[in-house]
């Protein structure tokens, strides 16, 4: 499971600033609430279907962006490097 | 409850420090018509990838040329460039506006004579006419542009075998202040040269020396070079006409004025830093009139722009096929046009824009055409929309060159449509099939089978 490193801070305008490194990220509102449901704890299955809920977006396309947005995270180190799904 | 519509999650590195050197990030408005014809819906009736030709934009292009050298010089002629788009509509367009054929080769030549154009108004250019394509030249009295020394042996040759007497220019290469100079086609006028095959044609007595033409590169952004380069051929010309009492008919200053793409590397775009044809216009009619050429021997005045005539009327539009991130992250997007369609990609930064509103958010984006080749890249680095499988793009100013250098490799050529001047659609050329390619091809007996 992806988990958001402790020590990011993420603002509830989807500014994001990583201390470790100095950098800041900016987080379009689709990003923000997922940032902020993996951070609350919750895996793919639990984000998606909180997000299906709320959006018009069938499974396999955010399955795909899911991933290609949680990568994007990955390398830009702001996941923990153990926590991997 | 209405659900929301989804955008793709993104993040994005925020750069403080140095300003970008472009300054504010700018969105990329999406492009869904052109002359209020719907782009998804001619991909939807003529396929993707599509080329779509504006003929009106041909037309107000043409007309505002004629107009910037017409209003400022009494003799004014336009040859169209072949090579540039020989598409026949598209030579019809021009044709119809007036402007007579300049061609390259002796396909091109045929290709012009197929169209309609009458052999005296055809300006044969070019490094390579074989004896079949110059005696016909002669034969139709077209313009013959001689490159070398074997091309005016040749023709004179000929001229002994005919009463007719060949129409002939030289081409002149010259120094005009810009790099690279281009000194592989004609004569070179600084070391003499061009003197000397002006003295030959006047010494055979056979020949009609009518003209004198220079081309002196592509894409050039500076007027001065034009203006350098008339001041030399109407030098020339008063040199003939002091030694021989000679007045020549036409002066060719060829074509090669910037279109509004923009060069890859340049600092700015292109819609800044391309001159308008007034400017080349000025810079051509201010060097002849100021010259010392009489004013009542004031030659036609022929041009030969390709280029910045045709670039914006053609647009290439298509389908994104797929997204995927790149090893250091990037987004790297794939979309049906190659550069094998868009060859113009290895040097110009195209504006390439979405057809649908689809995001406020832009990424940085390398854009993949769908060759399955390492240099199929038709933008390196782009702040691009988030466009996903299946949205549509289209290429801007894309009319120059393309139609003419485009490869059938990998994929076929697509359709081809020109919409007239009320939006009609109308197909030029049709896309390419398998029967195509395998229709010019010939294999023998012993290779037709096989056993795997």
């Amino acid at each position: 499971m992806t988990r958001i490193k402790k020590n990011i801070a993420i603002s509830d305008s989807g500014f994001v600033f990583d201390p470790g490194t100095g950098d800041s990220y900016s987080l379009n509102p689709t990003g923000l609430e997922i940032v902020q449901l993996i951070k609350s704890g919750k895996d793919f299955q639990q984000v998606l279907a909180e997000m299906s809920i709320k959006y018009e977006v069938d499974p396999e396309s955010f399955e795909r962006y899911y991933y290609d947005f949680t990568t994007t995270l990955k390398q830009l180190r702001l996941t923990e490097s153990d926590g991997e799904d | 409850m209405t659900k929301l519509t989804f955008e793709r999650p993104i993040i994005q590195r925020i750069n403080a420090g140095l300003p970008s050197k472009y300054g504010m990030a700018h969105k990329l408005e999406p492009v869904s018509h052109i002359d209020g014809v719907s782009i998804k819906s001619l991909l939807e009736s003529y396929g993707s990838p599509l080329v779509i030709i504006s003929e009106s934009t041909i037309r107000k292009t043409y007309k505002t040329a004629h107009r910037a050298f017409s209003s400022r010089y009494p003799k004014v002629q336009f040859a169209w460039s072949y090579k540039t788009n020989y598409l026949n509509a598209v030579c019809n367009v021009f044709h119809q506006e007036g402007a007579w054929a300049e061609v390259v080769s002796g396909f091109e030549y045929e290709k012009a004579i197929a169209n309609g154009v009458p052999g005296d108004l055809i300006v044969f250019n070019g490094p390579d006419k074989s004896r079949e394509d110059l005696s016909k030249a002669i034969k139709n009295g077209s313009l013959i542009h001689i490159d070398h020394f074997d091309e005016l042996y040749e023709i004179i040759s000929l001229s002994k075998e005919s009463v007719l007497r060949p129409k002939v220019a030289i081409r002149v290469n010259m120094n005009t202040g810009i790099y690279p100079q281009w000194d592989r086609f004609g004569f070179n006028y600084e070391n003499g040269e061009a003197w000397d095959a002006l003295n030959r044609i006047m010494a055979s007595k056979q020949l009609d020396l009518v003209g004198l033409h220079t081309h002196i590169g592509t894409y050039i952004m500076t007027t001065e070079a034009y203006k350098v380069a008339a001041t030399k051929l109407a030098d020339l010309a008063v040199r003939i006409e002091k030694k021989f009492g000679q007045a020549l008919q036409y002066l060719d200053l060829g074509g090669g004025f910037a279109s509004k793409n923009t060069l890859r590397g340049a600092y700015y775009p292109g819609t800044d830093t391309a001159p308008s044809f007034d400017d080349f216009a000025e810079a051509i009619t201010s060097a002849l009139m100021s010259s010392e050429i009489k004013p009542d021997h004031l030659p036609l005045l022929i041009l030969e722009t390709g280029r910045a005539m045709i670039d914006d009327a053609g647009y290439l539009a298509g389908t994104v096929i797929a997204n995927k991130r790149l090893a250091d992250g990037r987004r790297a997007t794939i979309i049906d046009a190659g550069v094998n369609l868009l060859f113009t990609a290895f040097w110009y930064e195209h504006d390439i824009r979405p057809v649908e509103p689809v995001s406020e958010q832009s990424e940085d984006t390398t854009i993949y055409g769908p060759l399955c080749m390492n240099i199929d890249v038709i933008r390196g680095n782009i702040m691009f929309p988030l466009l996903k499988k299946g949205d549509h793009y289209v290429i801007r100013r894309v009319g120059a060159y393309n139609n003419t250098q485009w490869l059938q490799f990998i994929n076929m050529r697509p359709n081809v449509v020109v919409l007239d001047g009320k939006g009609k659609p109308h197909l030029i050329r049709k896309a390419e099939t398998l029967e195509t390619i395998n229709s010019q091809e010939i294999t023998p007996d012993h290779l037709a089978k096989f056993d795997l």
